[in-house]
């Protein structure tokens, strides 16, 4: 039996919880916690297609992989920099106190 | 087969627990446990670069990165967070369900193309880095590029108020 179906099956659960943590989360470095699971189900699929898939000799999952990781490094730092200069700012974290642009 | 069948209720668990747990540094270690079987899964279906390369970068950086911000912002009022979880747990799963519905329609229907027991079963290094360095060479540099602008950017961000404003003003 291909294991293709299963790892989609899990990538797809993977990204529903990412999903379900980004919109129920109100600390904002949590919410950063679910977009990282789903980038991570998304690398699954990668993964998943150039292993099971239909294309014998090919790099092109892989080579995605990997910058997918090395943009998903960035967009957390630059996203837990901006967090941290917010909370220097209000002293809080909590996106639903969050409502003003007023420095 | 077997070590997927042992693998993705493992990493379920886990990011279940990193969505579920009111606590922020629960939840926060839990991503870093989730991330980390992620990259045991690729070590085993044969893609082991790919797998030490999400060990070092998701697990010793983004995970520990998000366990600082968690130790400096220090998230206070958690029995609020812990006693409005419920209510916002299922409201979201009243959202995420039909997301998930689609997702697993689409992978029940099966693939439009043939899928082979073993396209690929072992990941050569020497061949992705041919292709990194030969063919995907305006990609590596946008990254490189990306990753320098993001270093200066978040230093930016993140450093403490400078002591300009202190000056003395007859200066």
């Amino acid at each position: 039996m291909n294991p293709l179906p299963l790892l989609l099956t899990l990538s797809s659960l993977l990204f529903a919880l990412g999903l379900l943590a980004v919109l129920t989360r109100r600390n904002a470095i949590l919410i950063l916690v679910g977009i990282e699971l789903m980038l991570n189900a998304a690398n699954i699929n990668f993964i998943a297609f150039w292993r099971y898939g239909s294309v014998e000799f090919d790099l092109t999952g892989p080579l995605f992989v990997m910058f997918s990781i090395a943009i998903a490094a960035a967009e957390a730092a630059v996203g837990l920099a901006i967090i941290l200069m917010v909370f220097r700012h209000t002293r809080s974290t909590d996106l639903n106190r969050l409502d003003s642009l007023h420095g | 087969m077997v070590p997927l069948l042992l693998l993705s209720p493992l990493i379920l668990l886990a990011a279940l627990g990193a969505v579920w747990k009111a606590r922020p540094v629960h939840a926060a270690l839990l991503l870093a446990l989730a991330l980390a079987l992620v990259a045991v899964l690729y070590l085993s279906v044969g893609a082991e670069f790919i797998g030490l390369v999400q060990f070092m970068v998701y697990v010793g950086g983004v995970a520990i990165l998000i366990v600082f911000a968690l130790l400096i912002t220090r998230p206070g009022d958690e029995a609020a967070e812990v006693a409005r979880r419920p209510r916002s747990l299922a409201l979201g799963l009243v959202c995420v369900a039909p997301v998930l519905g689609i997702l697993l329609y689409a992978v029940s229907k099966g693939l439009p193309v043939a899928a082979f027991e073993d396209a690929n079963p072992k990941l050569p290094v020497q061949a992705l880095g041919t292709e990194l360095f030969e063919n995907a060479v305006p990609a590596v540099l946008t990254v490189g590029v990306l990753l320098t602008a993001v270093l200066i950017g978040a230093a930016l961000f993140a450093r403490e108020p400078g002591p300009k404003s202190e000056l003395p003003a007859d200066r």
